[in-house]
């Protein structure tokens, strides 16, 4: 469950990225986030995934109240949210494989199940024998999946993709929300934001829009 | 604990991981640790190969009590039974040199016996010669006697033939203190060297410290491995420290093996006991790791 109440975010004293922001999401939902270029998607999606505190008003991930989570705790709300930001953010110095790890690493998970779960995460996004290359070796779409694969691995309850599909072209990213469907379909709550609402309104069950840090929640209403 | 022992384990990977990315850096922040460890540990060689040489030196040191020109053969048996009497504790022997006797030891010298023929008179005086027991603190023991001998009537000068030994612990006091301002320059280096160290490994590190704690790391988590990279220099500088000072001993002993024999004495250079040599390289590494931690929660605070 994610919940919103009242929420304003700003950085310093710039003006409000998010005002008033008011929302629940239910387990389970596949929910697109949308809104032009500078709107505040990506920062509502951190918000969610605990990588920035609100400036005010309450979100409440999975039972936590972030805005009131000591900053030792939230490490570990992050482990149940798979996030999937604009840049990959992959560690080129590494392996795919060794990339999609990290996350069970953390976890302190042992090493022949952490193995086992990374394999199967790198085939469902089709990245079966890909294991040994660099994601610098690997196509843009490539390095998308590999984000994917290392936000699932964990085995989250909600799954956050920030334009997981720009610079792709249309099939690769039919494949990545495929992929996310699927996920989907088995009880992972999922938020994406995106710029392709025709791709979107395929997947979604429901959008929230946001425009100029003011919020619309367009309540079962396909983009 | 199977979790806690996995975290460590994946920490020492990455931080061996991250030494062999830079090999070049990384061995030179050792050997530049290195090399300042040689120096104390070298000085503490020296050290303590000296203090038995000088324990060696000092387990005849004797006393010489000139007596007074009018000093009588009765007065001179009373000052020797007083010797014996106040200061029997530290007198091994004391016996009395005849002024006669001493002057036939000096002529049965070939160097002496010619200026000696150009005396009209002898001009040694009569004196007792005292030989102390050996004891913790030989210098000490003779300073203290000079003093009081010094006092008695009849008795003109005391030498103390040991003078040297006493220089010799003097001095051996002052490299004992250089060595205590050297081990804290040492510490310093350390410290300065693993912290510049780290700090240039977390700004390396930068994204990889971001995408961990993208994906749930704890601030342990991310510091752990940097904790390992400070030991690990500690513990590669403290290996290489003892087998350059173990290289340098070879010549150093080499040229002291001549000059001591020079002098009759039989000196050889040591490196310090094993297990000091571990207590020392154990707080090298606990210094590395702290100046890692230091450096590490200074340099990640993005």
């Amino acid at each position: 469950m994610i919940e919103f109440q009242h929420v304003f975010k700003s950085f310093g004293r710039s003006r409000n990225i998010l005002a008033d922001v008011n929302f629940h999401i239910e387990p389970g939902e596949f929910i697109f986030v949308s809104g032009p270029s500078g709107a505040g998607k990506s920062t509502l999606l951190k918000l969610v995934g605990g990588l920035e505190p609100p400036s005010r008003g309450s979100v409440t991930v999975n039972g936590h109240r972030i805005d009131r989570l000591p900053a030792r705790a939230r490490p570990y709300l992050r482990r149940t949210v798979g996030l999937i930001l604009q840049d990959a953010h992959l560690l080129f110095d590494r392996t795919a494989f060794d990339n999609v790890l990290l996350p069970l690493n953390v976890t302190g998970l042992d090493r022949g199940t952490a193995a086992t779960r990374a394999r199967a995460a790198m085939e469902k996004v089709g990245l079966r024998g890909k294991e040994d290359l660099r994601p610098i070796e690997m196509s843009g779409g490539e390095q998308q999946r590999l984000a994917i694969a290392r936000a699932i691995v964990g085995r989250p309850t909600i799954l956050i993709a920030d334009e997981p599909t720009a610079n792709l072209d249309h099939d690769s990213a039919v494949h990545i929300m495929d992929v996310f469907r699927d996920f989907n379909q088995v009880g992972v709550t999922t938020l994406i934001a995106s710029h392709d609402t025709a791709l979107m309104g395929h997947y979604a069950q429901r959008t929230l829009h946001i425009d100029g840090g003011r919020f619309n929640d367009l309540a079962g209403v396909p983009a | 604990m199977n979790r806690w022992l996995r975290h460590h384990r994946y920490a020492l990977r990455v931080a061996l991981h991250r030494l062999r990315l830079h090999p070049f850096s990384s061995l030179a922040n050792i050997v530049v640790i290195a090399l300042m460890l040689t120096v104390p540990i070298l000085g503490a060689a020296v050290l303590e190969s000296s203090q038995p040489l000088a324990r060696q030196l000092a387990v005849t040191p004797e006393l010489t009590l000139f007596l007074a020109p009018q000093t009588s053969a009765a007065d001179q048996q009373t000052l020797l039974a007083r010797i014996q009497k106040e200061s029997g504790d530290h007198v091994a022997k004391a016996r009395l040199l005849p002024r006669d006797q001493a002057m036939a030891q000096l002529r049965a010298d070939p160097a002496w016996a010619q200026a000696l023929d150009a005396l009209p008179d002898n001009p040694l005086p009569d004196a007792i010669v005292v030989t102390l027991r050996d004891s913790a603190s030989p210098a000490q023991d003779a300073a203290s006697l000079t003093q009081t001998w010094q006092q008695w009537p009849g008795v003109a000068h005391v030498q103390m033939d040991s003078e040297w030994v006493r220089r010799l612990e003097s001095l051996l006091s002052f490299v004992r203190m250089g060595l205590g301002l050297l081990a804290i320059a040492v510490a310093v280096v350390v410290l300065a060297t693993v912290f510049n160290t780290v700090r240039l490994q977390a700004l390396t590190q930068r994204e990889e410290i971001a995408v961990a704690r993208l994906v749930g790391a704890t601030e342990s988590f991310v510091r752990r491995p940097f904790l390992y990279l400070g030991a690990l220099t500690g513990l590669a500088a403290s290996g290489v420290a003892v087998l350059l000072a173990r290289a340098a001993l070879v010549p150093l002993n080499a040229i002291l093996g001549h000059f001591a024999h020079s002098y009759g004495i039989e000196w050889v250079i040591h490196l310090p006991a094993v297990p000091d040599l571990v207590l020392w390289g154990a707080l090298i590494i606990i210094l590395g790791a702290v100046a890692a931690r230091l450096s590490v929660t200074r340099h990640t605070q993005f």
